[in-house]
């Protein structure tokens, strides 16, 4: 009953090993080390193992890495460090390239290995050295049919311990592949590369349990029924199914029931006839032991074929896979007469395959009856999720009618009726199944238990009496049942004599196999450590990159002077990173605010390398604006900007852009200059806020001494002002020069106009374009629908006081230039008009409204103004002066927004 | 490549600034404690599965910067969070009478109802100031489940975590749920019509 040592898989996977002496000698090293390793698991990383110990650590016990090399990828512009694997699998007797990447080299621990591609050392691998045309001598390419062409290339140092040199891994590689396709099994194609599955297309988590299967499988016993039968065309109805199937002390819990001649009529081979029949079924499900409850699980047939699985009813959810499958190898291997059915499941985490065949009759056809099984085996691929073939499985039971027969030597009486158990020995010496195995002609790596039962073939039907007609068949064990695979005990081997319906007698035997099954505690347990451990390793190979600063300090910021500020980014961590500044929502749409400027925006950091960034800081005519809102509206501590830094796939970080803003005039809004009582550079970012906050009716003076300043030079400059007010470019403001006007106006400087007409005229018009609303706010739109400049003069006289005697005074002011033919009335219109009257609802340039604009100040300009004026004033309880050409602001602080300072507007007339 | 979740939810943690949001995920994540205290100065994020009723989510957890300067930059995060932590110090009391400034934060920002409120620092009853009761009236108040946790002595922080995903979880079956049966619905009713349009031609 036991396994015949000579049969077993393992003396074939061994003597495959052996021979190439080189790598075998590695199997052994490294399987000590192998073991040394899993006892300090959890210390991981602080023992110092050399790389193949920690590349063995990505592998099963029963999978060794034989050697290990070193080499890298070009991918775009990137060298991606790779380590291949020569790894064997013991019990597939198979060998596999794996190329892993690797954080970094030579890796420090498991964690850092991922396995990137595998190359199975099937027929299909090559590897090959084709330098033709390449900026690298040292290189090669790997591929199999299943995976396409990876070219590797490798440094002429090795840096990790135990790595190979790339002459010593080329000959492993070779050599194993030659031990490989020349050992027996490869002649039959049943090399096993199914171990390779568990580290392909499935998610880290899968293989990493995979890996550790170990420690939360069990091995769960389960009571497996093969039986099998001829049945020589004869119906159900009368056979005394019950003692065939009902045999053991025990219930089974899984049957597998193959019948062969169930119908060999010329109709069902010609249909290829595949319905399983039902009353056969039926009647088996009636037959069973009468200890269980059964179902059908599933059953296959071709032909005369067929086989049926039935389960204990209680199994039923713990079958989580089942597939059938057909091979015909009657006439042209095409009809279904010969050949084979199967069946595999999934129980538990274990998966047994169960195939019925029918090979080829005849004594003198043990050749054919070899080919017939060699083609089931390369036929039969299971339509499953990894198109698993027989060898594919854990548990293989083999049986049906194999018709071997005895070879009678000439002249020898063999024993067949006497019922001595030499007798049955005498006569498995001349059995063709055996003779063959024997041989490695076929069913390599299958047992069979010691046969104790007379030859089941050729009887009388309804008899137990041997062939007794005209052809007096020999006697033989046509009817069989053979096995493969781990942990499977035979219990019982034996035929049924009493069941005389066929000229077969029915066989049947018993196994216990230990069948993986998780405990589901210890499951659990580890697959939350495998799960975390996955979530550690993507958490520790988040990119992370860091500054040198968080907050870029612009100390003092002036109006229209350029501030710089570098900070340095580092990428300490061991891949590239790729940063960049993160666009904001809208209404920003971009990295920065407007008086910002950042270089480079994005940039790639190569492991260990720097990027200076500069952030420009400007508040010009294009951005004070904006800063001032955004100081006025500021609730808390005021920055400039916060720069989000994104790493791809990885943190954003804030960069806080600060500084204190030195106020300036320019900017803000005739009402909050109207409120100072000193000059600007005197105040602090916080007074100037609580100043544009500020929103009572209360003014220090009736018009900015600014405004009154700039007027009033560029009256004193007659008819030296040509090109004054002419176009909206501000071209003066670029100059550093301009700073100096600035500085003038900021202090209520009492020293000569430091600069020219034209540049105070340019700055007037900043003066009026940079607040964050026109001039004429809030009645710009109901300006431009005026017709007469008395009508205008109304609205006009609702402004603000500092509003109206401004535009006022402005336009008395340009009134006059115009009419002394200092300044051109057209350009004047259209510059002031799109100041004045600028829109604040929308940005786009709008030329029919400009028009409009220019059209409003031409006819506000050009008409009567003198009396449109003073109706005005009058009505507006008149223009009240400034400190007239007396610079000394802080003499007038005392005068509000009333009549009560004396109107100086004649001085400018 | 197999994905390796059932679902993926992302959860944020907010709150005053030192109040301990980033040990919390340290500990949630890593299973650790720095004693030294560094200021987030932005947002992190970390990765954790965890498994209920059998199945595998995948926790992305987002830790952001406490501090006053960053709460408009921080507000754009709240976005596409499927779960809001909010962490006080329960030594601190200033940090719990900001937790109505954050739960406006979450009402102004994203449509999540998916939040839990978090008392953290709860390790030393001499300078503890916000007493549970407080707390969890508030917390009944505002229909927010409490805990008080410590990511240094690791109390309650696996608790609390699971609890917001369970939230989540069962939030998300819910929603899927509703769909299903809306789905249904329409279905009959587009085939009440298909039959009636049959027997009228």
């Amino acid at each position: 009953m036991n396994t015949d040592p000579a049969m077993t898989s393992k003396s074939t996977t061994l003597s495959s090993l052996n021979s190439i002496p080189t790598i075998s000698a590695a199997v052994s090293s490294s399987g000590l080390l192998g073991s040394v390793a899993s006892d300090n698991d959890m210390r991981d990383g602080e023992i110092s193992l050399n790389t193949i110990e920690i590349v063995q650590r990505k592998f099963k016990d029963n999978e060794k890495v034989l050697s290990i090399f070193e080499a890298y990828q070009i991918i775009g512009q990137e060298h991606r460090s790779r380590l291949l694997a020569l790894v064997v699998s013991v019990a597939g007797g198979t060998y596999a390239v794996f190329s892993l990447a690797t954080a970094r080299l030579p890796p420090r621990n498991v964690n850092d290995l991922s396995i990137d591609k595998i190359f199975a050392l099937n027929e299909t691998f090559q590897i090959g050295s084709d330098k033709k045309g390449s900026i690298s001598q040292l290189q090669f390419d790997l591929k199999t049919a299943d995976e396409a062409a990876v070219k590797y290339f490798y440094y002429p140092i090795i840096s990790a311990e135990g790595a190979s040199d790339f002459e010593t891994f080329h000959a492993q590689i070779i050599s194993a592949k030659f031990s490989m396709t020349h050992s027996t099994a490869a002649t039959e194609s049943i090399l096993s590369y199914s171990w390779l599955n568990d580290y392909r297309q499935i998610g880290e988590v899968k293989q990493e349990l995979k890996r550790r299967e170990n420690e939360y499988i069990v091995f769960k016993d389960f009571i497996v029924y093969c039986g099998t039968w001829n049945v020589n065309n004869k119906p159900y109805s009368d056979s005394p199914l019950h003692l065939w199937l009902s045999n053991g002390e025990q219930p089974a819990d899984i049957y597998a029931i193959a019948l062969q001649e169930l119908d060999t009529s010329a109709k069902a081979i010609t249909f290829s006839e595949n319905r399983p029949d039902p009353m056969w079924i039926s009647k088996m499900l009636s037959s069973l032991h009468k200890d269980g409850e059964y179902e059908e699980l599933t059953s296959v047939r071709l032909v005369g074929m067929m086989l049926t699985i039935i389960i204990r009813k209680q199994l039923r959810p713990y079958i989580a896979r089942c597939r059938v499958k057909t091979v015909a190898r009657g006439v042209f291997n095409t009809l279904g007469n010969k050949g084979g059915v199967a069946v595999s499941i999934q129980l538990n985490e274990g998966n047994l395959c169960f195939v019925n065949s029918h090979l080829a009759a005849h004594m003198a056809f043990v050749e054919a009856r070899n080919e017939d099984y060699a083609g089931i085996v390369r036929g039969l691929v299971f339509d499953d999720d990894l198109k698993r073939t027989i060898n594919d499985h854990d548990h293989i039971f083999w049986i049906g009618d194999l018709n071997y027969r005895i070879e009678e030597p000439p002249g020898l009486q063999l024993p067949c009726n006497r019922a001595s158990p030499n007798a049955y020995d005498v006569l498995m010496k001349y059995d063709q199944l055996r003779i063959e195995m024997g041989k490695g002609n076929c069913f390599d790596g299958y047992s069979e238990g010691r046969i104790k039962f007379r030859p089941t073939y050729k009887y009388d039907v309804g008899t137990d009496n041997f062939d007794s007609s005209e052809k007096q068949r020999a006697p033989a064990y046509c009817d069989r049942v053979l096995w493969k695979g781990v942990r499977i005990e035979q219990l019982a081997y034996n035929s049924i004599m009493e069941i005389r319906q066929s000229d077969h007698k029915p066989v049947y035997a018993i196994f216990r196999v230990k069948i993986k099954t998780k405990d589901e505690k210890r499951y659990k347990r580890i697959h939350e450590e495998v799960l975390k451990l996955v979530d550690k390793r993507e958490n520790e190979n988040q990119p992370q990159i860091s500054v040198d600063k968080t907050v870029l300090d612009f100390g003092v910021v002036r109006f229209n002077e350029l501030s710089v500020c570098d900070f340095t980014v580092s990428n300490n961590c061991p891949m590239p990173v790729e940063f960049m500044f993160k666009v904001k929502d809208p209404p920003l749409n971009d990295i920065c605010e407007k008086w910002l400027q950042v270089e480079p925006r994005a940039e790639t950091l190569m492991t260990d390398s720097t990027k200076r960034v500069r952030v420009k800081l400007l508040a010009d005519v294009r951005s004070i604006t904006g800063l001032l809102k955004k100081i006025r509206t500021t609730n808390w501590k005021f920055d400039f900007d916060i720069l989000i830094l994104h790493v791809k796939n990885g943190p954003d970080m804030f960069l806080t852009v600060t500084g204190e803003y030195k106020p300036s005039c320019f900017g803000l809004s005739v009402e909050t200059l109207c409120r100072t009582n000193q000059p600007l550079n005197t105040y602090t970012q916080a007074q100037v806020k609580d100043l544009m906050n500020d929103d009572s009716p209360e003014f220090r003076v009736t018009m900015p001494r600014e405004f009154f300043f700039l007027i009033d030079y560029l009256h004193k400059q007659g008819n030296k002002v040509e090109g004054a007010f002419e176009t909206l470019e501000y071209k003066h403001a670029r100059s550093l020069q301009f700073n100096v006007i600035r500085d003038w106006l900021d202090t209520w400087s009492s020293e000569e106009f430091p600069g020219t007409p034209q540049a105070a005229a340019e700055a007037l018009l900043m003066l009026l374009d940079l607040p964050e609303k026109p001039l004429l706010d809030p009645f710009v739109e109901d300006l431009l629908q005026t017709n007469t400049a008395a009508e205008a003069m109304e609205l006009i006289s609702l402004l603000s006081s500092p509003r109206r005697n401004v535009f006022v005074h402005l336009c008395m002011f340009l009134r006059q230039g115009i009419e002394r033919q200092y300044y051109n009335l057209q350009h004047v219109a259209s510059v002031f008009g799109r100041i004045l009257l600028r829109s604040t609802a929308h940005a786009g340039r709008d030329f029919y409204r400009e028009t409009r604009c220019r059209d409003f100040m031409h006819r506000f300009i050009s008409s009567d103004i003198g009396g449109t004026l003073s109706t005005g004033i009058a009505d507006s309880s008149g223009i009240s002066g400034v400190g007239g050409g007396a610079n000394g602001g802080s003499s007038n602080g005392g005068g509000g927004g009333d009549g009560s300072n004396t109107a100086r507007i004649n001085a400018i007339n | 490549m197999a994905r390796g979740f059932d679902h993926l939810f992302k959860l944020l943690i907010i709150g005053d600034s030192g109040v301990g949001k980033s040990s919390l995920l340290i500990r949630f994540s890593d299973d650790t404690f720095a004693g030294t205290y560094i200021t987030t100065i932005g947002v992190d994020f970390k990765i954790r599965t965890v498994v209920i009723d059998g199945l595998r989510i995948k926790l992305q957890i987002w830790d952001t910067a406490g501090q006053e300067r960053f709460r408009t930059i921080t507000s754009t995060y709240y976005r596409g969070t499927h779960g809001v932590i909010i962490v006080y110090d329960v030594t601190n009391g200033e940090s719990f009478a900001n937790v109505r400034r954050w739960l406006d934060e979450i009402q102004n920002n994203c449509d999540v109802v998916n939040k839990v409120l978090v008392g953290n620092k709860n390790d030393d009853p001499d300078r503890k100031v916000v007493i549970t009761e407080d707390a969890q009236r508030f917390a009944r108040q505002m229909d927010i489940e409490l805990f008080e946790t410590s990511a240094k002595d690791n109390i309650n922080v696996e608790e609390m975590f699971l609890a917001i995903t369970r939230q989540v979880l069962q939030h998300k079956l819910r929603n899927a749920q509703n769909e299903q049966q809306k789905d249904s619905i329409t279905l009959k009713k587009q085939q009440k019509n298909k039959r009636k349009s049959k027997c009228c031609s």
